[in-house]
C-alpha cells in the first residue's frame, strides 16, 4: 500500500488533489482510498487529505501518521507548526514540495530527512492561467506521477473531479494539459510503499474539567489574538507604491482583519505579521497604489509566540 | 424622502481604533468579520458577545480572543437565551449597587444564518417578544458556512451547496427560496431592524449608531460575502456585496418599530452580473445556460422592489 498524505491552504486544492490521485488510481484497477480531515476548512488555514492506493483492499482508515508520499502545496506551511507538515517523515519518505526553490536549495533550508522534489506549481499557474487559484489538477498530476500512475489515467481523474465543480470543459481542458506538463516536468523520486504504521494505538486522554462550581472553560486575557499570526497564510502581499496613494481610506475601510491602519498623512500601514493576504485592498484602491507581490520563501517566517 | 445619514456622512469618519484585533482564524475575505469590524468600532468595547456556534467560533478559538470585552459561547440554537442571562444578571448586579451604573455592558448577539433563520429562530422569538434589550448581529453567508457550505434556509435560489449540488432532477441547485428573516423579526415590532452590507460602511455605520438610541431587541442582518462557500477570489467580497445590493438582491433598509425605509435605491443593475461572479451560481452559466433559472431570480428581484415603489 502507498499511504500519500497532502498538506495545503485552503483554497489551493489540497482536498481534490486527493480525490484525483484516488479517482486515477481506481481508474488503473487498484483499490483506493481518500479523504480529507473534516474540521472548519478556511481559506488560507492549513489543510490536509489522505490518500490510501493499494493492490489488496485497503483495511486501515483514518489519518496517514506515517506517509510514504508527502505533497505539500504551499511551501510556508513547512515553518508553520500548526500545519505539522513533517510528521512522521523520515529518511525514506518522498516529500514533494510546491516551491520556486530547487530541492538542493529547500533542503539546505530546512533540515528534515525526506527526500524532496520541487516544482513552482504556483507560477506555472500565474502563467498558464493568469490569475491565482486552486491548483488541484497540478497537485494530483505530480503525485500521481510520483506514486507511479499513468498519464491517461491523470487526465480522466481530472475530468472526473474538476466535472464535479460544475466547471466548463475549455476550463477543464486546459486543466488537464497543464497538469500533464507538470506531470512530465517533476522530478521523480521514488516512493518506497509500505511504511510501518505506528502499531501502539493512540492514548485516549481523558480531559479533567473543574467542578462547575468554579466556573467553565474561559480565557482570562483580552484581546490577545494579536499573539497568534496569521501572515503565513498568505500567497501575496499588498505592497503599497506611496507616489499613487490618494489617501483615501478604502483599504483601511474594507479590510475584514483590521491590519491597515492610516498614518498621520492619510497613508496605509500594513501589519504583515497578521494579513492574511485576501488583496480586498487590492482590488478596491481606486489609484493602483496597493500592488499583489508574491511572497517569497522564507520572507513570511511563521513565528508562533 | 430620502433617508439621510446623520452621523457618518464621510468615510475619514470611520473611528481608527481596532475593537476586532487581528489573529482570528476566519477564512482571508471574509464578509462577515469585515461587517462585524466596521459594528464593532460603533459598539466599542463595553460589550459582552455571545456567540452561537458558527463560523464566528473561530473568533475567540481558546486560548485566544480578539475583544477587550467578554465572549461567551453557546450551542447554535441559544445565543439569544444567553443573552437573556448575560442582561439579567448586569441588571441584577446594578440594582444591588454591585455595578456602578456606568460600567454597564451592551449584549451582542453573534449568530450566523444557519443558527438565525434556524435553529435560533424560536429563542430570538422569545427575546424580542420579552423585549430583551440586546443587540443580533446576523452574519448571513446564505449557508451552514463553518461546515463547508450546506444549505441553509437562508441559501437563494439556483445557488449549489454540497447539499443542494446541480443534479439531474435540480439543474438549478437549491429549489427553495431564501426565507424572509427581515419580514419575521418585523412582524414582532422590534424598536429597530437593519440590513447592512460592510460594502456600504456609512450605512453599516449610521445604523449602528441610530440603534444605540433605543432600548429593546436592536436586529441586524448583515450580508456576509464568503469566499469559501460563494466560490470566488478572496479579493473580490466587496465586488460581490456590491453587486448584491446594486442589482436590488440585498437591500438596505431598516425598520424602526415596524415601519419600513429603504436607505439606498440601487438602480438595479441585471441579476445576472452578481450571479457570473460566483462559483455558486455558475451551473446557470455553463455548460448550459439556464435562463428560466436566471428569469425566475430576476423576477423575484423586480417583483420585491414593485412592491416598493407601491
Amino acid at each position: 500500500m502507498q499511504a500519500v498524505r497532502f498538506h495545503g491552504r485552503g483554497g489551493q486544492g489540497a482536498k481534490t488533489a486527493s480525490r484525483i490521485l484516488g479517482t486515477a488510481a481506481f481508474l488503473e484497477g487498484y483499490q483506493a482510498q481518500d479523504s480529507p480531515i473534516y474540521g472548519a476548512e478556511r481559506r488560507g488555514a492549513p489543510v490536509a487529505a489522505f490518500t490510501r492506493i493499494a493492490k489488496e483492499p485497503i483495511r486501515e482508515r483514518g489519518l496517514i501518521a506515517r506517509p510514504d508520499l508527502v505533497v505539500i502545496a504551499d511551501a510556508s506551511l513547512i515553518d508553520d507548526p500548526a500545519a505539522r507538515v513533517l510528521d512522521g517523515i523520515d529518511e525514506r519518505t518522498a516529500v514533494f514540495v510546491n516551491s520556486s526553490l530547487t530541492a538542493e536549495q529547500l533542503g539546505a533550508q530546512t533540515s528534515h530527512a525526506g527526500r524532496l522534489t520541487t516544482l513552482d506549481l504556483t507560477d506555472i499557474a500565474l502563467q498558464q492561467f493568469g490569475k491565482r487559484g486552486a491548483i488541484s489538477a497540478l497537485l494530483g498530476a505530480v503525485a500521481g506521477r510520483l506514486v507511479g500512475l499513468r498519464r491517461e489515467s491523470i487526465h480522466e481523474a481530472i475530468a472526473r473531479e474538476l466535472a464535479d465543480f460544475g466547471l466548463a470543459a475549455p476550463v477543464i481542458e486546459r486543466n488537464q494539459t497543464v497538469a500533464l506538463q507538470c506531470y512530465d516536468a517533476v522530478r521523480t523520486v521514488s516512493v518506497v510503499a509500505g511504511a510501518p504504521q505506528p502499531i501502539a494505538p493512540a492514548q485516549l486522554q481523558v480531559p479533567t474539567y473543574e467542578p462547575p462550581t468554579r466556573g467553565t472553560a474561559r480565557i482570562s486575557a483580552a484581546a490577545n489574538s494579536v499573539l497568534r499570526e496569521t501572515g503565513g497564510w498568505r500567497t501575496f502581499r499588498p505592497v503599497l507604491v506611496p507616489d499613487k496613494c490618494n489617501g483615501c481610506w478604502l483599504c483601511f475601510a474594507y479590510c475584514p482583519d483590521g491590519v491597515i491602519s492610516m498614518n498621520k498623512d492619510d497613508r496605509p500601514v500594513i501589519d504583515y505579521d497578521h494579513c492574511k493576504g485576501c488583496q480586498i485592498c487590492v482590488h478596491e484602491c481606486p489609484t493602483e497604489a496597493l500592488v499583489a507581490e508574491r511572497e517569497k520563501e522564507g520572507a513570511v517566517a511563521w513565528k508562533a509566540k | 424622502m430620502t433617508w439621510q445619514r446623520e452621523t457618518f456622512k464621510k468615510i475619514k469618519q470611520i473611528p481608527r481604533e481596532e475593537h476586532v484585533l487581528p489573529g482570528t482564524a476566519l477564512c482571508a475575505g471574509c464578509g462577515g468579520l469585515e461587517a462585524l469590524r466596521l459594528a464593532a468600532k460603533v459598539l466599542g468595547d463595553d460589550v459582552v458577545y455571545v456567540n452561537a456556534a458558527g463560523c464566528f467560533t473561530m473568533l475567540a478559538a481558546y486560548p485566544f480572543t480578539p475583544f477587550k470585552g467578554s465572549w461567551l459561547y453557546t450551542t447554535m440554537g441559544s445565543a439569544p437565551a444567553g443573552a437573556q442571562g448575560v442582561r439579567d444578571a448586569l441588571d441584577v448586579l446594578i440594582a444591588k449597587g454591585r455595578l456602578p451604573k456606568e460600567e454597564d455592558l451592551k449584549v451582542v448577539v453573534l449568530g450566523g444564518d444557519g443558527s438565525t433563520y434556524d435553529m435560533a429562530l424560536s429563542s430570538t422569538s422569545g427575546a424580542i417578544t420579552r423585549k430583551l434589550d440586546f443587540y443580533y448581529f446576523c452574519y448571513d453567508n446564505e449557508a451552514y458556512g463553518n461546515t463547508g457550505a450546506q444549505l441553509s434556509p437562508a441559501t437563494p435560489y439556483g445557488a449549489r451547496t454540497t447539499t443542494s449540488p446541480c443534479s439531474l432532477q435540480h439543474p438549478s441547485g437549491t429549489t427553495q427560496e431564501k426565507k424572509d428573516i427581515f419580514e419575521i423579526w418585523r412582524a414582532h415590532k422590534p424598536p429597530y431592524i437593519a440590513t447592512v452590507a460592510p460594502r456600504y460602511p456609512l450605512d453599516l455605520e449610521e445604523k449602528f449608531a441610530r440603534a444605540a438610541k433605543f432600548t429593546g431587541p436592536k436586529l441586524f442582518l448583515a450580508l456576509s460575502a464568503c469566499p469559501t462557500g460563494w466560490l470566488y477570489d478572496p479579493g473580490e467580497t466587496p465586488e460581490v456585496a456590491k453587486l448584491a445590493v446594486e442589482t436590488g438582491l440585498w437591500p438596505l433598509k431598516e425598520a424602526i418599530n415596524g415601519e419600513v425605509t429603504h436607505t439606498y435605491i440601487p438602480k438595479r443593475k441585471p441579476v445576472e452580473e452578481y450571479l457570473k461572479l460566483q462559483g455558486r451560481f455558475r451551473h446557470l452559466f455553463e455548460p448550459t445556460r439556464q435562463d428560466d433559472a436566471i428569469r425566475h431570480i430576476q423576477a423575484r428581484v423586480d417583483e420585491y422592489w414593485q412592491q416598493v415603489k407601491g
